[in-house]
């Protein structure tokens, strides 16, 4: 019996073979239920590459040809209703998406720049363009876009098309949406790709804010109590929300040196973080003008440097590599130049070796390279590292600079004192602090800090180089420059900008300068 | 078991037993007294600690610190310095005891009402290791949901119970080369 079984079963796969939609609206019923390829390919059993090729021209055959049939008849039957209970299609959008011609479309008077292929969209209600987030009322293959490209880089001057849902879609723009790119022929549609929503971290701040503030009526005195309290367990699952998805891991009990540990319970460890704590000692002669500026979030910026991933390996005698980073026994090299400049290591009074970290020792090797040549080369005797990225805290600091320059934007001060608590608290608690036990990073607490004091140094040598006298580099933020500093610095709040503290003015001849604020 | 290291650091390898890296992350955790008990500062606090209560005191007895009130009135009014031998029973006390009023409230943290915490486990150094007999030991995270045993056996002092509770218990949870991750440089989490 089983024989005969067989053979039926052959004779009845012996028929007519499912018809199949042409290849492009193939993949456009795909993309318009917003399916990666890798979803619909596990789906029936074969492999990416394979659907790929089945949405550019060729067919599959058997029982896989059934299913796919059957998938894409299934896109096509939810599509329709989709688009008819929500935008009110045209009757020849319904006739193109049951399946037989997607060119019927193709014929429509919007078409420009070599799009004629794909299928575009008249909106009835606009959405926000994929490329530049305003509202645009075409879509293509499943994307709200412009398909002018002046359109899509239309600048606030240029209004769009009145409608009664256009300030709304403009408040739904995402904050990280890119520069516009000009819409050149295919280019504009993100083909090879599934949707993704635009991640949004820097949502979480405003959430929490919203949240809080709701709780308590509105009140931001209370409010900004309970947030700065919890600013470190949010910056930790800001942190948790960031590095989703990510390549490294975020290591947070490695194995730490001694150098590393305190040496008693209130005392410090041996790192030497090169805080600047300069002061001219002879002004140029006469009267002088000095303004006191103040770099604008020098934590959150230094955020951004080679932090080491995992254990700290331990090495002696090596040349730098640039690929690790960590903390280095070096010799630091003589310092001639501490009439003009601060000494890149800080206000060092001990002679000898010291353990500095990755930021100092970079800027110490910056310093001695062929641009600057201001000293010599340090001389590193032993060294705990382990490989690097620049990118750990990236997205991190990326959220809390968009939500910063959101608040300032919007005058909201009680998001922009959560932001900063929640920063400058990460890192100085990334330590060995029973604030935050959640991360033992004693090593990336100094690397930061010694990255913001770098930061400061180089800035100090632009105003430098630009012929501003400099006078006071102190702390992580403080520098004093005589003359015309807005030609060197732009002013403003944001982390590339400078903000003035003060203005005095400071004689040559006396040592005490008088505070006469403007 | 099978997958148990019979003879480690044969070839070099260096770390310490898993269950003796977790009784330290244990004790960073319970945050003793930082003070030596060597400086008087550290002494009293110990002793303060130690007599804060009857229940504590007699914590202390049973954990070995056998002196008269006498003595211990002498110790905390500064007339007598305690010997050697008794400042180390002090500490000795103090961390028992220490632990054991920690215990309760370190398990619930750590159990965190059944959701466990994320452990982290670093590999054992082998730089002292001939390069062709190093292998390629990964750092390894696992999330541990029962801490009572291991708190537990900690709290009482008991090395032997914390190994039998790390090693039989938690490690196999990281497959077939749990073996590899035995011994140890260091393993962290957080409460």
């Amino acid at each position: 019996m089983s024989d005969f079984d067989a053979i039926d079963s052959l004779l009845d796969a012996v028929g007519p073979q499912a018809e199949l939609p042409p290849c492009q609206v193939r993949r456009e019923l795909r993309e318009r239920a917003r399916l990666s390829k890798a979803q619909v390919a596990r789906a029936l059993g074969v492999s990416p590459s394979t659907l790929s090729g089945w949405e550019n021209g060729r067919d599959p055959a058997g029982e896989v040809r059934t299913k796919y049939a059957y998938l894409l008849d299934g896109l096509n039957a939810k599509l329709t209703t989709e688009t008819e209970t929500t935008t009110a299609e045209p009757a020849e959008e319904r006739s193109a998406a049951s399946g037989t011609a997607a060119a019927a479309v193709a014929s429509m008077s919007s078409t420009k720049h070599g799009q004629d292929e794909d299928e575009v969209e008249l909106l009835a209600v606009p959405e926000p363009c994929v490329l530049c987030g305003r509202p645009a009322r075409q879509r293509v293959a499943g994307f709200a876009q412009h398909l002018d490209p002046s359109g899509c880089q239309a600048a606030p001057a240029q209004t769009p098309k009145s409608s009664p849902t256009a300030p709304s879609a403009r408040a739904q723009v995402p904050r990280t949406a890119r520069p516009p790119r000009p819409a050149v022929g295919k280019d504009t549609v993100p083909r090879g790709r599934a949707f993704q929503e635009p991640s949004g971290p820097a949502d979480l701040i405003h959430e929490v804010v919203h949240a809080v503030l709701a709780e308590h009526q509105g009140d931001v005195e209370a409010a900004s109590a309970v947030l700065l309290k919890r600013a470190i367990p949010d910056a930790m699952r800001l942190l948790d929300e960031t590095r989703k998805g990510a390549r490294y891991d975020v290591i947070a009990h490695p194995w730490i040196p001694d150098i590393l540990k305190k040496q008693t319970s209130r005392g410090a460890d041996q790192i030497w973080e090169a805080r600047p704590k300069w002061t001219r000692p002879e002004l140029p002669p006469g009267q002088h003008e000095v303004t006191a500026l103040d770099i604008n979030g020098a934590y959150l910026s230094a955020l951004k440097t080679h932090l080491p991933l995992g254990q700290l390996e331990h090495s002696t005698g090596f040349a730098h590599d640039r690929r690790r980073a960590g903390v280095h026994l070096i010799t630091p090299p003589a310092w001639e130049h501490d009439a003009v400049l601060p000494n890149p290591i800080g206000q060092r009074d001990e002679p000898g070796p010291l353990w500095v970290t990755e930021p100092t020792l970079r800027l110490l090797l910056r310093l001695s390279g062929p641009k600057h040549r201001l000293c010599g080369p340090p001389e590193i005797h032993e060294s705990y590292t382990s490989g690097a990225t620049e990118n750990l805290l990236e997205k991190f600091r990326i959220a809390l600079k968009d939500a910063r320059d959101s608040a300032l934007a919007d005058g909201d001060g009680l998001t922009l004192e959560y932001v900063k608590a929640m920063y400058s608290k990460f890192v100085s608690t990334m330590g060995e602090s029973n604030y935050n036990r959640e991360l033992y990073r004693p090593d990336w607490m100094h690397i930061i800090r010694s990255q913001a004091f770098a930061n400061l140094w180089m800035k100090a040598l632009k105003a430098h180089d630009a012929g501003l006298p400099v006078v006071r580099a102190m702390g992580t933020d403080e520098l004093h420059v005589i003359g015309d500093w807005r030609r060197v610095f732009p002013e403003g709040r944001s982390v590339t900008e400078v903000k003035v503290k003060d203005t005095y003015t400071a004689a040559s001849d006396t040592e005490a300068s008088t505070g006469q604020e403007q | 078991m099978p997958e148990k290291n019979i003879d480690f650091g044969k070839f070099g390898a260096s770390g310490i037993k898993g269950s003796e890296a977790v009784a330290r992350q244990l004790d960073r955790l319970a945050a003793h007294i930082a003070t030596p008990v060597t400086a008087r500062r550290g002494l009293m606090a110990r002793l303060h600690y130690l007599t804060t209560s009857d229940r504590a005191w007699q914590a202390a007895k049973d954990a070995g610190l056998t002196v008269s009130d006498r003595t211990l009135k002498a110790w905390m009014q500064g007339t007598r310095r305690p010997s050697k031998a008794n400042l180390e029973r002090i500490d000795a006390a103090y961390r028992a005891v220490r632990r054991r009023n920690v215990a309760r409230h370190l398990t619930a943290r750590l159990n965190r009402e059944g959701r466990g915490t994320r452990v982290e486990i670093h590999p054992i150094d082998q730089s002292g290791v001939a390069r062709q007999l190093q292998r390629v030991v990964e750092h390894r995270t696992m999330n541990v949901r029962r801490w009572d045993k291991i708190v537990g056996s900690w709290a009482a002092g008991d090395h032997q119970g914390l190994d039998d509770a790390w090693t039989a218990d938690v490690l196999p949870d990281l497959g077939s080369q749990w073996g590899q991750y035995e011994y140890v440089k260091n393993i962290g989490f957080a409460a």
